[in-house]
C-alpha cells in the first residue's frame, strides 16, 4: 500500500512529541526482554512468520529509533518507519505483552509522529 | 467496515460560522479506508473551508489532526491539549467517533462533517455498497448468505412482496429482488428448506443502546450489586 511521502523533516515537531511520552518510551525500550512472546499475538506474524512482523520488532524499529535518534531522522528513515507502521501494522490492538508493555500505544505514536511530518497511509493509491 | 460520506458543502459551513478556530479531526480507521474522513480528506476540507470563508471576507483558523481511533479513547486523549484553544470541532469519523469526541470534551461544541452510511463492503476504490444495517440478530445463515434487511427495500423476512418482477424490486427496475437472489442462491446449494419455515418479526433490539461484551470478558465488566 502506498504511503504518502514528506517533502521534508521537521525534528522538533518529531522532538516535542517525543518529550511529551518519554517517560513510556524509555519504560518500554528498557522492559522489553526481547522474548518475542508478543509473537504469537500478531495475526501478520502468525501468517507469514517472518521476524519483522513481531510486535516488537515494529515497535523497536519505528518508535524505538525514533528515540534513539532523538528524533534526527532524515526522510527515508521517516518513510522506512512508516512502511512499518502502516504496512506491517494494522494496528489491531490485540498483540500482548507479558511484561505489560503498550505495544499498540507505542506503534500508535510512531504513526502520530509519521503523520505529523505527513507520511500516512493513502488508500486510494495501489 | 463502516462507510461515510462527506456532508454538503454548506451544511458544513453553517455549522461553524459563528466560530473562530476550528478544529477538523480526521479518522485513521474506517473512514480512513472508505476515502470520507482520513488525514487526506481533512486537509482538503481544511483547504475548501479555509478559501470559502476568506471569499465570504472572514477570517478563521483551521487546524487539522487525524487520530488512529476515534471511537477509542486511547488515541482520542492525543486532541486534550488541542481542543480547548479552539471554538468547534469538526469530525470526520462515523457517528459513534463523533460522540466519543463530543463526550470527551463536553465543553466545546462538536460537528460531524461526514454521514455515516454504512456497513459495507469495497467493491472498488470509493465505491461501498451497504451489506448490514447492525440489526443485532444476523439472519444470513439461513437466507443464503444475503440480507434481507439491508437488500430487499421493504426488510421481508419470508419471502417477496408481490411487487417482484422478473427478479427484480418495483421500487427500481435497476435494483435486483433480494428474495430472488436469496432463492436462487438456497435452490443452488440444495437447502430451500430453510426458507420454507415462517420466521418471526425482527425483535428489533437497536431500538435501545446495545453493550457488546464478548464471552470471557463478563466477569471484566460485571457491576457490583
Amino acid at each position: 500500500m502506498a504511503i504518502a511521502q514528506a517533502r521534508n523533516v521537521d525534528p522538533a515537531l518529531i522532538q516535542r512529541t517525543l518529550a511529551q511520552h518519554k517517560p513510556q518510551i524509555r519504560f518500554t525500550l528498557a522492559v522489553c526482554a526481547h522474548c518475542s512472546m508478543c509473537a504469537h499475538s500478531c495475526f501478520l506474524y502468525e501468517s507469514r512468520r517472518e521476524p519483522k512482523y513481531m510486535p516488537s520488532h515494529k515497535m523497536i524499529h519505528s518508535i524505538g529509533y525514533l528515540f534513539r535518534k532523538k528524533g534526527n531522522v532524515g526522510l527515508q528513515e521517516l518513510h522506512s518507519i512508516g512502511n512499518i507502521v502502516w504496512n506491517r501494522c494494522v494496528l489491531c490492538m490485540r498483540c500482548y505483552c507479558p511484561l505489560g508493555v503498550d505495544i499498540p500505544y507505542m506503534i500508535g505514536l510512531a504513526r502520530r509522529i509519521c503523520r505529523e511530518q505527513g507520511v500516512y497511509r493513502l488508500y486510494d493509491e495501489g | 467496515m463502516i462507510k461515510v460520506k462527506r456532508k454538503p458543502f454548506q451544511e458544513i459551513v453553517e455549522a461553524i460560522q459563528r466560530y473562530p478556530t476550528v478544529l477538523s479531526v480526521g479518522c485513521g480507521g474506517c473512514a480512513s479506508v472508505c476515502l470520507g474522513g482520513g488525514q487526506k480528506e481533512v486537509r482538503l476540507l481544511n483547504e475548501e473551508l479555509r478559501e470559502y470563508f476568506l471569499q465570504q471576507g472572514q477570517e478563521k483558523q483551521f487546524t487539522e489532526y487525524t487520530v488512529e481511533r476515534a471511537c477509542n479513547m486511547d488515541y482520542v486523549r492525543e486532541l486534550d491539549e488541542l481542543v480547548p484553544k479552539k471554538t468547534v470541532v469538526l469530525v470526520m469519523a462515523c457517528a459513534a467517533g463523533t460522540q466519543l469526541i463530543a463526550e470527551r470534551f463536553p465543553d466545546t461544541p462538536v460537528f460531524p462533517s461526514v454521514n455515516t452510511v454504512a456497513i459495507g463492503v469495497d467493491r472498488d476504490i470509493g465505491l461501498y455498497e451497504e451489506r448490514c444495517r447492525a440489526c443485532g440478530d444476523c439472519v444470513v445463515g439461513y437466507s443464503g448468505g444475503i440480507c434481507p434487511i439491508t437488500r430487499c427495500a421493504k426488510g421481508l423476512f419470508n419471502g417477496p412482496c408481490g411487487g417482484t418482477n422478473q427478479g427484480m424490486c418495483e421500487v427500481d427496475d435497476a435494483i435486483p429482488c433480494a428474495w430472488q437472489e436469496i432463492y436462487e442462491r438456497l435452490k443452488r446449494q440444495d437447502r430451500l428448506q430453510d426458507v420454507m419455515k415462517i420466521r418471526p418479526p425482527m425483535e428489533w433490539r437497536n431500538q435501545i443502546q446495545r453493550t457488546v461484551v464478548q464471552a470471557g470478558y463478563e466477569e471484566r465488566y460485571m457491576q457490583e450489586e
